[in-house]
């Protein structure tokens, strides 16, 4: 039997909770019901966390690295709503960044656009390779796709790279000295804040939406979808050009951020990173891509910072503490033991205890 | 009654072998038709031809008029012909409300669905197959009658004219047999012509009016099932030659 007390505490919060929905007006009922699930709840503390954060400290160095997180979260979330729910593993999305990272710079710098227009013109841009690299490779199926994507990364790398292209694509070095938004970096964390939760929010609704479901029905069975009556092929590409298009946008962000581009943008490292902060995150979550690439930030930075202090005069300490390894070993983990990602588990959890502590 | 489905000289090729050889047929509207064959007869093959699966060799189909050779499958959906598949087929991880709403959001289905909404047009299939009970559950834990069920619905949600059932026995129990056949009479009576296939005759005679019988590829007779079970040759297709066991 329940204590009396607790019975109470309860009829008070069920009547608070009541009276507090009543007040907030004009908001969306559906938005509201939203807000008083566990999920919700959980959502509206991070974004208040975030939209906090500059408040906490003004610091340039965090204030960067939170930055570079919330670019690496879209970029996650892009390839998470290729991989995840149409079922179609790129391992060239480094593509589309650095086409949009190149357009971004070359737009900003040369023609004096401003930040907002270049990023556009850079979505635009990975559109527009989006649709050609989706017409071509997605005839292949399986590991073939992964391969045929990962070498057309390779080819935009060395083209990027070849000297007698130089007059036209930079050359080597790439742009240097690519103009950012503002000098103050609060207003830069601002800005990509904003549009990062208006991106997920973006691709939360995609996946919630018919073609969501369309998506991944050609996941789970492509035949079955295309028996089904569904253009398959059709809503392939746009998967294709819905996710090329976020990791465009990242990629814009990440040239900002950078301050320079160049064809290393294109190395199979960044196409290989988001498919590991996805992986860590939880695969077809869109939003585990977020926690996803807040550790794979955050951690690479301790271990970069453990690097520089005295543990590193230990060769094998250097040895465990190298960020490739750490991150084999976590993934590794995470495969064998929490294969539907960290994000859903530690929810699990953490209404669990939310539970045992309101006494449910 | 005019034809619905017209198939002239149908053949597919794979390499040295004739899976479908100079196939010929016509199904009329609102008509109840069987194809049967033992394993290897090439009916799956036939469905696979007719809805799109695989472009056959040489020879025409015509649905409603219109010539559908070599159209890609979900044009051939969207025109009218939905079939099941032998080994059944579902998308995993959808519950069953999404694994229906897939068919009525294609083009054909979407104009029955849009005026009710996809999810009330949904359930209300879902209802008709008999699992409006189960529909937030994945088809990954359903046992395999079930699934030949929501192949069905999958089917239905396209809103066929002309219904392709390939095997929709095979591995059911007894009872759930009978819940199929119920099903899919229930679906004639509301006016989709259906062409269903199967190996095992006994099922087949029961239901269908008139049944096609073909052997390697070849089309051998056709005709109400009594004669067609009485056949010379359809015997010798199933149980070997006579003289063989002599």
């Amino acid at each position: 039997m329940e204590k009396p007390f607790l019975v109470m505490e309860k009829a008070k919060k069920k009547i608070k909770i009541h009276k507090f929905s009543e007040k907030v007006k004009g908001v969306p009922s559906y938005l509201k019901d939203w807000a008083l699930t566990f999920r919700g709840g959980v959502t509206i503390l991070c974004l208040v966390v975030f939209f906090l954060f500059p408040l906490i400290t003004q610091n340039v160095f965090y204030l960067q690295v939170i930055i570079l997180c919330l670019i690496y979260s879209i970029f996650a979330g892009s390839w998470d709503l290729l991989a995840g729910y149409t079922g179609k593993v790129s391992f060239g999305h480094a593509i589309f960044f650095g086409i949009s990272a190149y357009a971004y710079s070359a737009f900003t710098k040369f023609n004096n656009f401003s930040w907002w227009l270049s990023l556009i013109i850079g979505i635009i841009y990975a559109l527009v390779l989006g649709f050609l690299i989706g017409i071509v490779c997605l005839r292949l199926k399986g590991p073939y796709l992964a391969l045929g994507t990962m070498t057309i990364g390779l080819l935009f790398q060395n083209l990027f790279k070849m000297g007698p292209l130089k007059p036209l694509l930079w050359g080597d070095e790439g742009i240097p000295n690519v103009p950012t938004l503002s000098p103050n970096s609060v207003v830069v964390y601002y800005t990509i804040l904003i549009i990062m939760v208006i991106s997920f929010i973006i691709m939360i609704q995609i996946t919630k939406s018919d073609m969501g479901t369309i998506f991944k029905s050609i996941r789970d069975d492509e035949t079955g979808s295309e028996a089904s009556g569904i253009n398959t092929t059709k809503y392939k590409i746009i998967a294709f050009m819905i996710s090329a298009a976020f990791a465009g946008l990242a990629g814009g962000f990440f040239a900002m951020y950078n301050r320079s581009v160049n064809p290393l943008i294109y190395q199979p490292l960044y196409s290989f990173m988001v498919l590991i902060m996805t992986a860590l995150g939880g695969i077809a979550t869109i939003s585990g891509s977020i926690l996803g690439a807040f550790t794979w930030v955050i951690l690479s930075q301790i271990l970069e910072e453990l690097h520089t202090l005295d543990i590193a005069a230990n060769p094998i300490l250097d040895a465990f503490t190298t960020p490739a390894f750490v991150f084999s070993i976590m993934l590794i983990l995470i495969i064998r033991f929490v294969s539907e990602g960290i994000l859903s588990k530690a929810l699990e959890k953490l209404k669990e205890g939310w539970d045992i502590l309101l006494g449910r | 009654m005019g034809v619905i489905l017209e198939v002239k000289n149908l053949t597919k090729k794979y390499g040295g072998l004739t899976a479908v050889n100079d196939f010929s047929f016509e199904i009329k509207r609102g008509e109840f038709v069987g194809l049967i064959g033992p394993n290897g007869a090439g009916k799956t093959t036939v469905f696979n031809l007719i809805s799109g699966f695989e472009t056959p060799t040489s020879g025409r189909i015509r649905f409603d008029g219109v010539d559908i050779t070599g159209w890609k499958p979900f044009k051939i959906v969207n025109q009218g012909i939905a079939r099941t598949f032998q080994l059944v087929r579902s998308f995993k991880f959808l519950s069953l409300l999404d694994n229906i709403s897939v068919p009525s959001l294609s083009k054909r289905g979407k104009e029955v669905s849009r005026k009710l909404g996809t999810d009330q047009y949904a359930s209300s299939i879902l209802a008709s197959v008999g699992l409006v009970d189960k529909a937030r559950i994945p088809p990954i834990i359903l046992p395999h009658g079930d699934l030949r069920k929501l192949q069905i619905g999958k089917a239905i949600g396209t809103n066929p004219e002309l219904l392709l059932l390939d095997e929709p026995f095979s591995g059911l129990s007894y009872e759930e047999k009978l819940v199929i056949t119920d099903l899919i009479k229930r679906l004639h009576d509301d006016g989709v012509t259906i062409f269903i296939t199967g190996h095992v005759l006994r099922e087949l005679m029961a239901l269908v009016p008139r049944v096609i019988a073909m052997h390697m590829g070849k089309f051998i007779v056709e005709g109400p099932p009594k004669e067609v079970a009485n056949n010379k040759i359809v015997l010798e297709a199933y149980l070997g030659r006579g003289e063989a066991f002599a």
